[in-house]
């Protein structure tokens, strides 16, 4: 009777979870639903009341992103600067770590703060000396200037979730390359990059995530020559008569590369989010 | 200190003093190229940015720059406007934040139970942080509409009344905060569940014994042992709360009537409409002192550099 009873209880527990976990995950992934559906609608589906559940879906809105906004052109910028800024933060970023965590340096806490403390500025802040100083040195509106503010807010990231990843590799795995006759070099190179492969691609994916996202800078920054995805999706909505469908469109171009890249990159993300202050 | 030193290969390896030098000069040009792109493109604007405060620089009134020493900063002071934007945004962070906390540990507690098919629920749940926020911000708005948004055709289908969420001054400030609580409740739902699954065993069985309840369990034993992840989270979601601009300028642009004018919407106004840089610059530094002293109160509350300082030492 008591063990009936229990299982009684057991299955309505789960099946109230089961009901809370569902009614969580619809609304987090309703309107990530909403903007792939909005994406192949017409514009005049779109504004239909009320809602268009089931169409005739159509790729007419990405025709026109490729055709008529030439989207292309923005998405190469996009990779490009992305690339590029994010190889310049994590190769020094991660010399910067591998020296923090295995040299006998002074000040050592200091400098690993200050690192930190461009986490917490907000670019806002940044963003009117950057447009002088890019004006004045010719730099506005080229690759160079966004490839360098996004290296620099990427850095912090990468300083401090290697930091801790070289910390977890034993020394005495070096040390043991060092007594073998390798050079430090060789010993980093050989040994240690190696082992650090996992923790330099999660935090790679996150610092790109930042990067890929962003777009104050961006907007600000550049103009015509240099515009990436975030600047020309926001641009959509500038128009006269609002094209719905092409805005969600972009929308959905620019989230796939992070949604994807991140999903397979799961394993380490806590611990890239916290810079390395919580073991995911 | 001394601990690093002793362990480190040099000492293994038998060197000599001048050798050990030679590593703290290697240590150091290891750090150049960060320091190089620290200074460069940070500190450097950063240095610039407080020379501009101190001047009327405006680049639409053609001539040069005057030297106003602190004009700007008194200007700010009486700046309504201003002050209206700032209290704007410390309701919108208390609010999103507060909010997205609680959201994340009730759903790290659903999810803790790890039924089948709670992991594709979770991966699922964590989309919305990964989307780009302008993307955010385009797809709320069309499901925002008053007229024709499908946010409205659900709550008339459950029997509630439609709202005009962002075309109306009283709801337009929740309902900018709802879509931030929607992309970032995930990331701290992540966070804290990190910490959740990381929890020691023991205390849970011995307060089983005590034949201890679930809600007491929770409070006196989970979320102590939780505090650390959560104020991490927590440290990080203000900071950059504090700086949400992308689905706003989408949504609302600060309107109507101001209602949703956050301070980074504000401050873009003066610096990119008006093109009042001088005077851009020096709100931008008060804003930066607001928030970095918001920041080191809720670092000292929480005990968060007890919390760092810890993991250092271990």
């Amino acid at each position: 009777m008591s063990m009936q009873h229990d299982a009684i209880r057991r299955g309505s527990k789960a099946a109230l979870a089961y009901a809370l976990a569902l009614l969580a995950t619809a609304f987090f992934a309703f309107p990530i639903f909403w903007m792939f559906t909005s994406s192949l609608k017409g514009d005049e589906i779109i504004t239909a009341y009320p809602p268009v559940w089931i169409f005739a879906p159509s790729l007419q809105n990405y025709v026109k992103l490729v055709e008529d906004l030439g989207i292309m052109t923005m998405f190469i910028n996009s990779s490009i600067i992305v690339g590029l800024s994010t190889c310049l933060a994590m190769i020094s970023g991660t010399l910067a770590a591998y020296a923090l965590a295995r040299f006998d340096i002074k000040n050592k806490q200091m400098i690993a703060f200050e690192v930190l403390s461009i986490r917490m500025l907000p670019p806002i802040v940044s963003v009117v000396p950057m447009f002088i100083l890019a004006r004045w040195l010719g730099v506005f509106d080229t690759y160079w200037l966004l490839i360098a503010a996004y290296a620099l807010a990427g850095l912090p990231f990468v300083v401090w979730v290697m930091r801790v990843f070289i910390q977890d590799i034993p020394q005495s795995i070096e040390e043991a390359a060092l007594i073998d006759g390798c050079s430090r070099v060789e010993a980093f190179w050989r040994v240690t990059l190696p082992l650090l492969m996992p923790g330099l691609a999660a935090t790679m994916v996150i610092v790109f995530m930042f990067a890929w996202n962003e777009f104050l800078l961006a907007s600000m920054l550049t103009s015509k020559a240099a515009k990436t995805l975030p600047v020309i999706a926001a641009n959509t909505l500038n128009a006269k008569s609002i094209a719905w469908g092409m805005a969600s469109a972009a929308g959905v171009v620019m989230s796939l590369p992070v949604v994807v890249l991140v999903l397979l990159m799961q394993r380490y993300l806590v611990r890239g989010l916290t810079l390395g202050a919580v073991k995911g | 200190m001394s601990m690093t030193s002793i362990s480190t290969p040099q000492v293994v390896a038998g060197a000599d003093k001048a050798q050990r030098a030679g590593e703290r000069h290697t240590g150091w040009l290891l750090l150049t190229p960060a320091f190089v792109l620290m200074n460069a493109v940070g500190f450097f604007p950063m240095v610039y940015s407080l020379y501009i405060s101190l001047t009327n620089y405006n680049p639409t009134h053609g001539g040069n720059a005057r030297f106003v020493w602190l004009d700007n900063y008194a200007s700010a002071l009486l700046d309504i406007q201003f002050w209206h934007a700032i209290g704007l945004t410390f309701v919108f962070v208390t609010l999103s934040v507060g909010t997205s906390l609680v959201l994340a540990v009730l759903l790290s507690l659903l999810f803790n139970l790890r039924y089948p098919g709670f992991f594709l629920l979770r991966t699922i749940i964590l989309i919305p942080m990964l989307i780009t926020p302008i993307a955010v911000g385009i797809v709320w708005r069309i499901m925002m509409m008053p007229d024709l948004g499908v946010l409205n055709y659900l709550l008339t289908l459950v029997g509630l009344q439609p709202l005009l969420w962002t075309s109306s001054s009283s709801t337009a400030l929740l309902s900018i905060i709802l879509v931030d609580i929607w992309q970032w409740t995930p990331f701290m739902f992540l966070i804290v569940f990190a910490g959740i699954s990381a929890l020691p065993k023991s205390p849970f069985e011995a307060a089983a014994i005590d034949g201890a309840g679930p809600i007491r369990v929770f409070f006196s034993i989970t979320l102590p042992l939780l505090k650390p992840v959560i104020v991490i989270a927590t440290l990080l979601r203000i900071v950059d709360a504090f700086r949400t601009y992308d689905t706003t300028f989408i949504m609302t642009r600060g309107g109507p009537d101001f209602a949703t004018d956050l301070v980074s919407v504000y401050l873009q106004r003066i610096n990119f409409r008006f093109f009042d840089l001088g005077y851009g610059a020096a709100l931008s530094w008060i804003t930066l002192l607001i928030v970095t002293i918001i920041i080191l109160i809720f670092t000292k509350l929480s005990g968060f550099t007890r919390i760092i300082s810890e993991k250092e030492n271990r």
